[in-house]
């Protein structure tokens, strides 16, 4: 059995594959948790701790994305490494700077014990193109967004098994997708498990996920490659970058109007008001905080802003 | 004839509408909304609005974010922003840019506020406007949140401050909250059976560079932009 590798964030998956062992994004188990964590702040961090200390988590090793992306991250990773797990820091650049980006791809690779299976990089950008040829289905309205997305969310792991996550892209239904509007996700995921559902029920088609987006969008053939692609990284870098690629993607998504997801005590909620000062679209910011089904509050702003697209009152 | 209802957390109404022309409106508490319907009407011509929206007859059901759009342009078709305080929220409505926000997770700046106080003092809330206009100054109630705000109104009556007055900071706080949702605009329209408080008015005119504008019968404004909006249903058929 391959030892499981937990990130915290986005970290290459095609390295930690190459180095023979299998990752598993911490977060994608929290949407359906039921866990209330007594000591929090994003519930995100909050849940995977809680788990990975009360040992709900089989992973052996944890790799927290700490520069250029969460603090809350940061201190709770620590205390997950108090508890005896091995753990790495990995940092993003803020300024792309690609060298110092490979001398953490260096450092990362030789935690994991180095590279053994080079192969593994051609694999996974194969399937990240299959993932892209995926997402323009739903731009053209022929595959359900939210059968998109929990395929492209799992891009941070691709399921701890490409094979098997290969025949889970392949199984994906084509359909005509009905709406009356079309939207982007834009923000850090929601974590409602039925968000993209709820949003279907009012007539919302969701045309652009922001951050699944970066799961296709870099990838690499070796280290140096993988260092030039992922120090474009937007969630880590300038926002003034991330902005430009947000309207890029929301002209070609031909989208109608754009929703912030935020979450309760995370920094990137204050770049809301950026948001609305630079995209010329009608923008629906929500927060959420613990993981639930989507609750009538959320319910509601989905159902007012569908009609305030669609109305136009 | 077109039909809006809004059955809302406190109170129900019911706007009757003919040739563009509101012929008919009535306000029941939310608990007797049935008295609003008429059997024979059906719900063929009923859109429906409010909390309980969906809970009672109607051809369709939409949000009060649509209805107050509506029913505000409807009293003035250049009005900018919207400021619906219910009594359990408050929406803020920007027209220009279709954007809104719901604040639905304190009771400050809301109707339950109000309540709260008037409970307190153990006078209808009605009054409250009144005894607004009776002070000069208000004492001043820095929380906003409606429980510890009952706390420090206490602690301003032990100061020495009048009932008027701390009715009067009260309102300030109150406006002071719902100031902090509205984007800066020429004209800002107040609606929901909450405005029916002078005071508010008074208060949020004072903390506001806007002009402020309350339509008559701002309780109704969600139950006219409902029965417009069966108009347009109507029209379209
Ligand atoms: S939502 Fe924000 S605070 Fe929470 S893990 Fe993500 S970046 Fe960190």
């Amino acid at each position: 059995m391959k030892e499981t590798v937990g990130i915290t964030a986005l970290v290459p998956p095609e390295l930690i594959y190459a180095c023979g062992k299998r990752p598993m994004d911490v977060n994608n188990v929290v949407p359906e948790s039921s866990l209330s964590p007594g000591s929090k702040l994003c519930a995100w961090t909050a849940i995977w701790r809680d788990m990975i200390l009360n040992g709900g988590l089989d992973i052996d090793s944890l790799v927290v994305v700490a520069g250029g992306d969460c603090h809350n991250a940061l201190v709770d990773g620590q205390k997950v490494e108090l508890s005896g797990m091995p753990t790495h820091y990995f940092f993003y650049p803020f300024d792309r700077d690609t060298d110092y980006l490979r001398s953490q791809l260096d450092k990362l690779s030789k935690f994991l014990g180095g590279i053994k299976d080079e192969r593994m990089f051609s694999l996974i950008r194969d399937l990240k193109s299959k993932g892209r040829a995926l997402d323009e289905l739903r731009v053209n309205d022929r595959v359900r967004a939210s059968d998109v997305f929990s395929a492209l969310i799992s891009f941070s792991d691709l399921a701890g098994d490409p094979d098997a996550f290969e025949k889970t892209l392949d199984s994906v239904p084509e359909t005509d997708v009905e709406y009356s509007s079309r939207v982007a996700l834009i923000g850090v995921p929601p974590i409602y498990p039925d968000f993209h559902e709820t949003a279907e029920s009012f007539g919302l088609h969701v045309v652009y996920d922001e951050l699944p987006y970066e799961f296709l969008r870099l990838y690499g053939s070796d280290l140096n490659s993988l260092a030039r692609s992922y120090s474009d990284y937007s969630f880590a870098g300038p926002i003034k970058n991330r902005v430009e690629l947000i309207k890029d993607e929301l002209q070609r998504r031909r989208v109608d109007g754009v929703i912030h997801y935020t979450q309760f005590a995370c920094h990137h909620t204050l770049e809301d008001e950026i948001f609305r000062e630079h995209l010329d679209y009608p923008i629906l910011t929500v927060q959420g905080d613990l993981p639930r089904p989507s609750p009538e509050q959320l319910k509601l702003r989905l159902e007012a802003f569908a009609e305030m697209l669609e109305v136009k009152p | 004839m077109n039909i809006g209802l809004d059955v809302g957390s406190t109170t129900a109404k019911v706007v009757h509408m003919e040739d563009g022309e509101v012929i008919f409106s009535k306000v029941v508490p939310s608990q007797r909304w049935i008295e609003l319907i008429d059997d024979e009407q059906g719900e063929k011509n009923i859109v429906s609005t409010g909390y309980f929206r969906k809970k009672v007859p109607h051809f369709a059901a939409i949000t009060e974010i649509t209805t107050a759009s509506l029913g505000a342009r409807y009293h003035d078709p250049d009005v900018q922003v919207i400021v619906d305080i219910g009594g359990q929220d408050t929406k803020v409505i920007d027209l220009r840019n279709n954007t809104f926000v719901i604040n639905d997770k304190c009771s400050a700046g809301t109707g339950a506020f109000l309540e709260l106080a008037a409970h307190y003092f153990d006078i209808p809330v009605g009054s409250l406007g009144e005894l607004h206009s009776q002070a000069t100054k208000g004492a001043q109630i820095n929380n906003t949140c409606g429980v510890f705000a009952i706390s420090e109104m206490i602690s301003q009556l032990v100061g020495g401050f009048s009932m008027e007055e701390v009715i009067y900071g009260l309102h300030q706080a109150f406006a002071l909250r719902i100031a902090q949702m509205v984007p800066p605009a020429d004209t800002v329209m107040l609606i929901g059976g909450t405005v029916q408080n002078t005071g508010i008015v008074d208060a949020v005119n004072n903390m506001l560079d806007s002009k402020i504008e309350v339509p008559g019968a701002p309780q109704l404004v969600n139950a006219l932009g409902a029965a417009l909006y069966m108009e347009r249903l109507n029209d379209s058929r």
